[in-house]
């Protein structure tokens, strides 16, 4: 019986776990927020780090790479799925996947289109 | 010194068990570790990693094989037999055998177990309860396999930029087969030679072999 114990309490703390959904939301929207203000420096702070060191062409500085892109109003957020230590949220102009690092939610792509089952199709991606 | 011997047995499997669970997590953190720094995100302590999903998989992907092995082995030899097998009870006693075979009701002894000697669910329950236990055990050994199997599953395709599916896409999904099918075969060919090799084979002095002299026909004997 005890080993019928610790499985439910594997089972559990693995279902049991509340999940923030609001954080990888707000990041999120504060993403969307500082480029609708046109605060593209402010953006690129909230890439995850690998993110940001690919999207610049040569030459380029990130904010300058953000600015190119254009992306549309982010909008309100329809859904989050957290998984670990990585969440999908949507919001109604776009879908961005976030990370958990030890300082909060980064952002690791965004502009991302879907493409069935297979990975989204994203303007800024690692 | 007298009850260590006399349960010698389960102590040395409760220390391995605990080494070898000790040493997956030790393992299996490193290796997680090897595959974060590859992905460019940070390391995870040993608490962070034991009590996540990918270590809770696959935990309980191997316990509940384990558990429907034994489950599967004690409820089949009732009724199924071997012949030469010290597995196997003799030929002629397939099935759940008589009260009296069984010291039931009023074949018990003074000192049968108090559900032994009363009638009706309490001694259906105790004269099933290996079986109902282990079956239970593995029953939420993979509903677990299959939460966190879940988890982990989503973690993974997020981190591929893919959508997360549900619970019940999860489980009809190759990936919680794959895991399941390829511990239960391996655990059913363990099976299958042990009841297979032992008719032929022996180790001298232990229950799970025929005594070395005994002959290769003989069934239900253990030395």
């Amino acid at each position: 019986m005890r080993m019928a114990f610790v499985v439910l309490m594997l089972t559990l703390t693995t279902v049991g776990c509340a999940v923030d959904t609001a954080s990888p939301a707000r990041a999120a929207e504060r993403f969307h927020a500082a480029l609708a203000a046109h605060q593209e420096e402010a953006a690129c702070a909230m890439l995850a780090r690998k993110t940001a060191d690919k999207l610049p062409d040569p030459g380029q500085s990130c904010a300058d790479a953000l600015r190119e892109l254009r992306f549309g109003p982010g909008g309100q957020v329809t859904s989050v799925a957290v998984w670990g230590e990585d969440a999908q949220v949507r919001l109604a102009g776009d879908t961005l996947f976030l990370h958990r690092f030890t300082d909060g939610w980064r952002i690791r792509a965004a502009g991302c289109e879907p493409m069935g089952d297979l990975p989204y199709d994203c303007e800024v991606d690692d | 010194m007298r009850w260590l011997k006399e349960n010698s047995l389960s102590l040395a499997f409760l220390i391995m068990f605990l080494l070898a669970v000790g040493g997956q997590a030790v393992a299996g953190m490193m290796q997680f570790n090897d595959q974060q720094a590859a992905e460019g995100s940070e390391p995870v302590s040993l608490l962070q990693y034991v009590t996540s999903s990918s270590f809770a998989v696959d935990v309980a992907e191997n316990w509940q094989s384990e558990y429907l092995q034994f489950f599967l082995f004690i409820v089949l030899t009732v009724w199924l037999v071997q012949k030469g097998s010290p597995e196997s009870k003799e030929l002629d006693k397939a099935g759940a055998e008589s009260d009296e075979d069984q010291q039931i009701g009023p074949y018990a002894d003074e000192d049968s177990p108090a559900w032994a000697k009363v009638k009706g669910i309490r001694l259906w329950l105790f004269s099933n309860s290996l079986g109902l236990v282990m079956g239970a055990i593995f029953l939420l050994s993979w509903l677990a396999q299959s939460v966190a199997g879940q988890a982990a599953y989503n973690a993974e395709r997020l981190g591929d930029l893919r959508d997360p599916v549900s619970w019940g896409a999860y489980v009809t999904s190759p990936e919680f087969w794959n895991r399941s099918l390829q511990n239960w075969q391996s655990e059913l060919l363990a099976v299958l030679s042990m009841v297979v090799l032992a008719i032929y084979l022996r180790q001298r002095g232990s229950p799970e072999s025929k005594p070395v002299g005994a002959a290769h026909s003989s069934t239900g004997v253990e030395g």
